[in-house]
């Protein structure tokens, strides 16, 4: 499997731990990704708040540089995974297509709209298959208990670019199980991390993540794991802040998905860069056996 | 032809307040075909088995918007989901009372922060008195602008969406889905004369602290899309004020930030958001961040054919080079 890598801007800058752990990931797993530095940012869910069009042609931008070269896109980030999506939905109304397409076609960019835009989970879940991914577990987070935080945009609208329900899925709990861990149901699992509001009014972002881990804990959560990494930086970075807010400790390990499923394959938290998490993970990762031999 | 019966446990949340000292989840199974609706159960509960139970309903025929609530922890008309299919995924029906409303008795919430919301919005077409409407006339409108208001007039201020609503929950600055859909709708109404003061009054209003998580959208049984509706509020309310609130600061300043280089710098949005004074506030949290991930306070390397970003910028979006 070869993919057009788009890590957006998290995983290049302040979360680049995802880009370690997804790379790790793809390589035990054969799978090549091809690196486009021509990539820009998604928008992120806020250019499209003050100019949707513009948000539309930047994203059709993005996928037009792996459809010159004939490649479907990887994305690690459920943001990213729902901007891309919905500028092709958007592309697909005439008056979108034509606007866009007058602004591209000057400078050579060619929209075509036929690669695929798909999220790492759905690549190991759908693509790869869990029994390749079990294949290739070395070190089985035995008993470890995960309360999976999908991140929005990797569901809703369900109807626009959902593969799985947008309330009730279960791609992320069933790749853990293939890990050999735990997942734990909670109603917060699908719910917002906060991090729209954050900049608006940090209170209320604190209070709405701090809800979703009270909910993964008092479910028995020892950890949680995300698909996007502006959930991880709600869940994770801004912890303290949302511990205030619920006033209760939360003391929550926040893994990325692809740290998740690189430490069931046996990377070392080094190359996982988890100490990178402003949460500690070593109790928890302590716990789990050592890989076999 | 008549399907089978299958068992259909319930577990409905039972509470009064005053009396009760908590609430609690009784059982009742009862046989019923799959296609039965959770209402038609609920109301057979209520007349043969237990007749104090309470709950809000009317028509039975999703018209009414009277008897949503929480179906296995989602919003839903309890008139028009099935027993069959929720049965089929949880192995039981889970009943409880809309969310982000107080119970007044088991199922039945008081809706007044939903109403009063509603109602501050001034849903009613606002009109120039002296240029009144030409008696037993229609007002001609184009197909595009009917188009804008194809999916808002179909809500049925069923709460279902305001249940669902995590900002709601968080905030109760929040106006709610269905308020701002409402709001939408008489604001590209084009007989509507108003626009721009309603659009002034949003923002300062609770506008930007919508999550845009699309909640409300997967719970509304109209497909109204209220979180769809509200970024257009949001796109609209920038153009009619530009940005006063830190939410539209934030929109805006990530727009521009992105012309400059393609990838975010983290660092810059934040004064972009704030203003150097407002970042000091952000200071200490953000320098323990930083010690972890000193990317934060870094600018980020320019993309590869920036020219070509700067010029769709530039084609659909020219302020954004200010």
């Amino acid at each position: 499997m070869k993919l057009a890598y788009y890590p957006g801007c998290v995983a290049k800058e302040s979360g680049r731990e995802v880009d370690l752990a997804t790379r790790y990931v793809c390589r035990t797993l054969g799978i090549e990704l091809v690196d486009f530095p021509k990539f820009s940012c998604c928008g992120s869910g806020f250019i499209d708040e003050a100019n949707e069009v513009l948000n539309v042609a930047i994203n059709a931008r993005n996928i037009a540089i792996a459809e010159a070269a004939g490649l479907d896109l990887l994305t690690v980030c459920s943001t990213c995974q729902g901007m891309l999506t919905l500028a092709q939905l958007r592309m697909r109304d005439a008056a979108v297509r034509s606007k866009v397409d007058a602004t591209l076609r000057p400078l050579g960019i060619d929209y075509r709209g036929t690669a695929k835009v798909t999220h790492l989970l759905r690549v190991l879940v759908e693509g790869v298959g869990l029994d390749a991914v079990r294949a290739k577990v070395r070190r089985p987070l035995a008993g470890m208990k995960v309360g999976a935080f999908y991140g929005c945009h990797l569901l809703r609208p369900a109807d626009e670019l959902g593969w799985e329900s947008g309330e009730e899925p279960h791609a992320f709990e069933d790749l853990l199980s293939a890990l050999g861990a735990e997942p734990v149901f909670y109603r917060g699992r699908v719910l917002c991390c906060g991090f729209p509001v954050q900049f608006v009014k940090g209170e209320t972002a604190g209070r709405i993540a701090g809800r979703q881990i009270l909910d993964a804990k008092d479910h028995g959560a020892e950890a949680m794991a995300t698909p996007c990494p502006l959930c991880h930086i709600s869940l994770d970075a801004y912890q303290g802040p949302a511990a205030k807010q619920v006033g209760r400790p939360l003391d929550m390990p926040v893994f990325h998905l692809p740290q998740l499923v690189g430490l069931a394959f046996g990377a070392t938290p080094e190359e996982l860069g988890l100490a990178r998490h402003l949460v500690p993970t070593d109790a928890v990762v302590a716990k789990v056996p050592p890989a076999a031999r | 032809m008549a399907s089978e019966t299958v068992s259909v446990p319930f577990d409905v949340y039972r509470y009064l307040p005053g009396k009760d000292a908590a609430p609690r989840y009784q059982r009742y199974t009862l046989e019923l075909t799959p296609h039965t609706p959770v209402l038609t159960g609920l109301l057979r509960i209520r007349d043969e088995v237990d007749p104090t139970l309470g709950l809000r309903y009317s028509c039975r025929s999703a018209i009414c918007g009277s008897c949503a609530m929480q179906i296995n922890q989602k919003s839903r008309l309890a008139c028009e989901t099935q027993v069959g299919p929720e049965l089929a995924r949880h192995g039981r029906i889970v009943v409880e009372p809309m969310r982000n409303q107080p119970v007044l008795r088991d199922l039945v919430v008081d809706q007044t922060p939903f109403w009063r919301e509603y109602a501050k919005v001034e849903p009613h077409l606002k009109l120039d008195p002296r240029r009144p409407m030409p008696a037993g006339k229609p007002t001609p409108m184009t197909p595009a602008e009917v188009e804008r208001f194809r999916e808002t007039p179909r809500c049925i201020a069923c709460a279902a969406c305001y249940s669902a609503c995590p900002a709601a929950e968080a905030d109760p600055e929040f106006p709610g889905p269905m308020a701002l859909a409402k709001l939408y709708r008489f604001a590209v109404d084009p007989r509507d004369t108003a626009h721009q003061e309603r659009l002034l009054r949003i923002q300062p209003n609770g506008l930007w602290l919508c999550l845009r998580c699309h909640l409300c959208t997967e719970a509304c049984p109209k497909d109204v899309r209220p979180s769809e509706r509200i970024r257009d509020l949001k796109e609209m309310a920038i153009a009619a004020q530009g940005a006063t609130e830190l939410g539209s600061r934030h929109a805006v300043g990530f727009k521009r930030n992105l012309r400059e280089g393609g990838t975010l710098n983290e660092m810059k949005l934040v004064r972009q958001t704030y203003g150097v004074l407002g970042m000091l506030p952000q200071l200490p949290h953000g320098l323990k961040i930083w010690r972890k991930k000193p990317e934060v306070a870094r600018k980020p390397h320019p993309i590869e054919g920036l020219d070509d970003l700067q010029k769709i910028y530039d084609a659909l979006d020219p302020e954004a080079k200010r």
